[in-house]
């Protein structure tokens, strides 16, 4: 059922995260008859993200809190970095390990920066040192150095999350537990959050196990994803993109919606697919060079563009009615998409903006092609999208 | 400044000895009868639980609407917490004591003198209680079309119970309490056994203190049950659960 | 029936041919207040100890209690239902059933109305307890904070504002309470209401007004300590 190879221990790009390897772990409740956790068997490789996610009650967050012993294990053994958890003093276990939950759960009596330094004062850091590495962090999570003097009442939603992520990283764990942590948050607000996660994961490359409900939430984080379903069973671990193509059973199918081509599109990337060409155009150009270009095109439009190629607007027949090409378009170059951008959100834009075809740039803003949503369906339903892999290690993000 | 003595110059003996005035009553210290027995120690319990009674019973009904009303209105919110605070400081000797000098003594100044005493605790709680009513099941009863009577009968006030009903306990708990210092205002209560040793001896007060003792006990079980009584199964469940 | 007692009956007539306040038994004269005030100093410290050193006491033994009871919750009806029991009975009769036991004066005092203080607190610190945001316990423990850590760091700090709350009640009552001293020879202003012989008002009336004041003065010091030690909840949510 777990699919996919790992990476072995010690390629872990230099930082100090750990793997978390999870040995036929069962949890049960005393009175209970079925147990919470069965025989859960999985390797996260250092540096990783994996999400456990699955539906209410599938025993993803007993799983999850048994690495740090919040919940403690009934068979079977669980080994960060090599060493059995059950070896180590749960609370010295705890300071080494980052833990976000859901409520935040920040002390309120107390204030940012306080709350960031709680685990590197339980260590016995020295003040500065403490200072030093609140600061780091504030900035780490997005948050203006002045916010630690305030206190968690103060804060809004959002940057109360962000202090929690801080503050699970202030003493710089092997490994972080965070459970659900952007589910009390508004999508808007959500999204943000995620996207800076994962470019603050892409800089400090932490061990982290990720705890959601959302399947959509599981295929952007993840580099592995570790669907469970009720009764505490693994139904399969895998990457994101191997989940969508080749789901194990009904069961993960099912939970993984049926618009599995869809959320494809949030692992793809503009520069993925092969772009359609359409016929550039100058300023000042002759009109009857241009029309015998839009006469063999694959785009019947024509795009004007400047000297170094950035586009400034489609022409219109008006446009190329005069000798020469006016510098005035009369339709704007929107929307203005990138090649970095992620396929689902440029998909989204197509759509919002009504237009048939957009412009793709590059990174320096010249012209690399145009979209259209004929492109992306041919795409998904192409053989090529099929067999396709998209390795883990490269997510596209915002 | 006497020094805490225990055993074995503990006198235990003199429990025995109270009892005994209880049940059996003794030769009286002073004048040659008896006194003591159950029937004059059954006389002055009366006499106290008549006096708490009367006071509680007209404080319950100045101070039960006042703060209901008010709670429910979020009216005088400073009065209401501030006699309960007054109230609260007042020393009870003194004001037993002024009563009886200013307004004289008997049964029934005495019984002013502990209504006013009764008032504070139950106003403030009432008035609390009604506050604290979750304002989301007060919106959706107006919601459903009732109207203010029936807002305050039917929701507020089942829900204020155990607040109001804490309140009340506090009150007979202090009156009971007070009563016993009756006869400094001329009414003979328990309070008789242990103000005046000449008469009934050391035994005597003690005999006096295990009565108050028993009776303020007995009460306070007795309202404990009433509000059991009057608190719904429902409400009783969610503060078990709490 | 034994007569009524003569306390009640006696109040100051004014059998002399002067006429004035003092004569007459007013209600308040000022002039004697100000002549007499001196009277009123060393009840006045006697009464400021019977009321610091029952509270001081019972907040030790009632935390001590609650935090006994909130690690073993099936502590805490047992030990609500004996401090309730202990509340209940009348102050008065208290002090006279521990007289045999361990005799009069101060001490007896400050024992009883030690006693006195322990059920208000102790509800009130473990309702604090029982308030403290669940996530902020959780976050805690996870983080790797001991048990003992948590409570003392975390889940106290957070009862503080419950805690004073319950210290302040009790401290009132015990201001009031403590007047009863006099009927085991505890002193305290007591001494000056109930004199044993003739009804003063000016006297009574100032004996009590100190009383309260004495009340009202240590709440107030209790409030500010409360905006002291609590600093977050001053704090203007965003």
């Amino acid at each position: 059922m777990a699919t996919g190879s790992a990476p072995r221990d010690g390629e872990n790009n230099g930082t100090d995260a750990a793997s978390v390897v999870y040995e036929h772990v069962t949890k049960r409740y005393p009175g209970q008859e079925s147990p919470a956790v069965q025989d859960l068997s999985l390797e996260v490789p250092a540096g990783e993200i994996c999400v456990l996610v699955g539906p209410s009650g599938c025993g993803k967050t007993t799983a999850m809190r048994m690495v740090n012993r919040m919940v403690e294990i009934t068979e079977g053994d669980i080994k960060v970095g090599g060493t059995s958890v059950r070896d180590r003093d749960a609370a010295d276990l705890r300071r080494e390990i980052g833990y976000v939950i859901q409520q935040v759960g920040l002390f309120p009596h107390r204030t940012v920066a306080a709350n960031i330094g709680t685990v590197p004062h339980l260590l016995g850091w020295q003040h500065d040192r403490i200072a030093a590495r609140t600061s780091e962090l504030l900035d780490l999570v997005g948050l203006g150095a002045d916010l630690g003097d305030r206190y968690p009442a103060q804060l809004s939603g959002g940057q109360q999350q962000r202090v929690g992520v801080a503050r699970a990283l202030a003493a710089d764990p092997h490994v972080m537990l965070m459970d659900e942590p952007f589910g009390a948050i508004d999508p808007i607000a959500r999204e943000r959050l995620q996207n800076e996660f994962l470019r603050l994961q892409g800089e400090i490359r932490k061990t982290v196990l990720f705890v959601t409900h959302d399947i959509d939430e599981a295929i952007k984080m993840g580099d592995r994803v570790a669907v469970m379903k009720n009764g505490g069973h693994l139904a399969q671990f895998a990457t994101p993109a191997e989940l969508l193509m080749d789901p194990a059973d009904d069961f993960v199918e099912d939970f993984v919606g049926a618009d599995r081509a869809l959320k494809r599109l949030s692992l793809m990337r503009v520069s993925d697919i092969d772009l359609w060409e359409a016929p550039l155009a100058f300023v000042g150009q002759a009109t009857s060079e241009v029309k015998l270009k839009l006469h063999r095109a694959e785009v019947p439009h024509v795009l004007l563009v400047d000297s170094q190629r950035r586009p400034l607007g489609w022409l219109s027949e008006r446009d190329l009615a005069g000798e020469v090409v006016p510098e005035h378009p009369d339709s704007p170059a929107e929307p203005r998409l990138d090649r970095d951008d992620v396929m689902r959100d440029a998909l989204a834009n197509l759509l919002q903006s009504e237009t048939q075809y957009a412009a793709v740039v590059d990174a320096s803003g010249e012209i690399d092609g145009v979209l259209s949503v004929e492109i992306i369906s041919e795409f998904l339903g192409s053989p090529e999208a099929r067999e396709e892999e998209h390795p883990a290690a490269e997510r596209p993000h915002d | 400044m006497t020094t805490l003595q225990l055993a074995p110059t503990a006198d235990f003996g003199i429990f025995g000895d109270a009892i005994h005035l209880i049940f059996h009553g003794q030769q009286a210290q002073t004048a040659g009868r008896t006194v003591g027995g159950i029937s004059a120690i059954w006389d002055l319990t009366l006499t106290q639980l008549k006096v708490t009674g009367l006071a509680m019973g007209c404080g319950m009904l100045i101070a039960l609407p006042a703060g209901v009303i008010l709670g429910h209105f979020g009216r005088g919110e400073f009065l209401a917490i501030s006699i309960g605070n007054l109230g609260r400081a007042v020393p009870e000797l003194g004001l037993i004591i002024f009563m009886a000098s200013a307004i004289g003594v008997g049964v029934l100044n005495l019984t002013i003198a502990l209504t006013i005493l009764a008032i504070p605790p139950m106003l403030t709680n009432s008035f609390v209680a009604m506050r604290q009513v979750d304002r989301d099941t007060v919106q959706a009863a107006r919601g459903m079309g009732m109207t203010t009577r029936e807002v305050i009968t039917a929701v507020e006030l089942p829900l204020a119970i155990p607040t109001i009903m804490g309140g009340v306990r506090t009150s007979s708990t202090n009156v009971v309490a007070t009563a016993t210092l009756g006869p400094l205002a001329g009414v003979l209560t328990l309070g008789d056994l242990i103000l005046q040793p000449a008469v009934y001896g050391q035994q005597g007060v003690v005999a006096g203190a295990i009565c108050v003792a028993v009776l303020a006990l007995i009460l306070e079980l007795c309202l404990a049950g009433v509000q059991h009584l009057l608190t719904s199964p429902g409400l009783r469940l969610a503060r078990a659960s709490a | 029936m034994i007569e009524a007692l003569p306390y009640a009956a006696v109040v100051l007539h004014n059998r002399t041919n002067e006429s004035g306040c003092v004569p007459d038994n007013g209600l308040f004269c000022p002039s004697w207040a100000a002549d007499n005030w001196h009277d009123f100093v060393t009840p006045s410290l006697q009464h400021l100890v019977l009321v610091a050193v029952p509270i001081l006491l019972g907040f030790v033994i009632a935390l001590g209690l609650a935090i006994v009871a909130h690690r073993r919750r099936w502590l805490m009806p047992p030990i609500l239902g004996a401090t309730g029991a202990l509340y209940t009975i009348p102050s008065i009769a208290f002090f006279f059933l521990l007289t045999p036991l361990i005799g009069r004066g101060r001490e007896t005092a400050i024992i009883a109305l030690t006693v006195y203080t322990l059920q208000i607190i102790f509800r009130n610190i473990l309702a604090g307890l029982d308030n403290v945001p669940a996530g902020a316990k959780d976050a805690g423990r996870g983080m790797g904070l001991t048990q003992n850590q948590l409570l003392w760091g975390v889940e106290l700090p957070l009862a503080l504002p419950e805690i004073i709350a319950g210290l302040r009640i009790a401290i009132v009552s015990t201001a009031a309470l403590a007047t009863l001293a006099v009927f085991v020879g505890g002193g305290g202003l007591g001494t000056e209401i109930f004199t044993g012989s003739k009804v003063f008002n000016t006297r009574l009336i100032m004996a009590s007004l100190l009383v309260m004041a004495i009340a009202f003065c240590f709440d107030g010091l209790l409030l500010l300590l409360q905006r002291l030690v609590t600093p977050w909840r001053r704090a203007v949510p965003a």
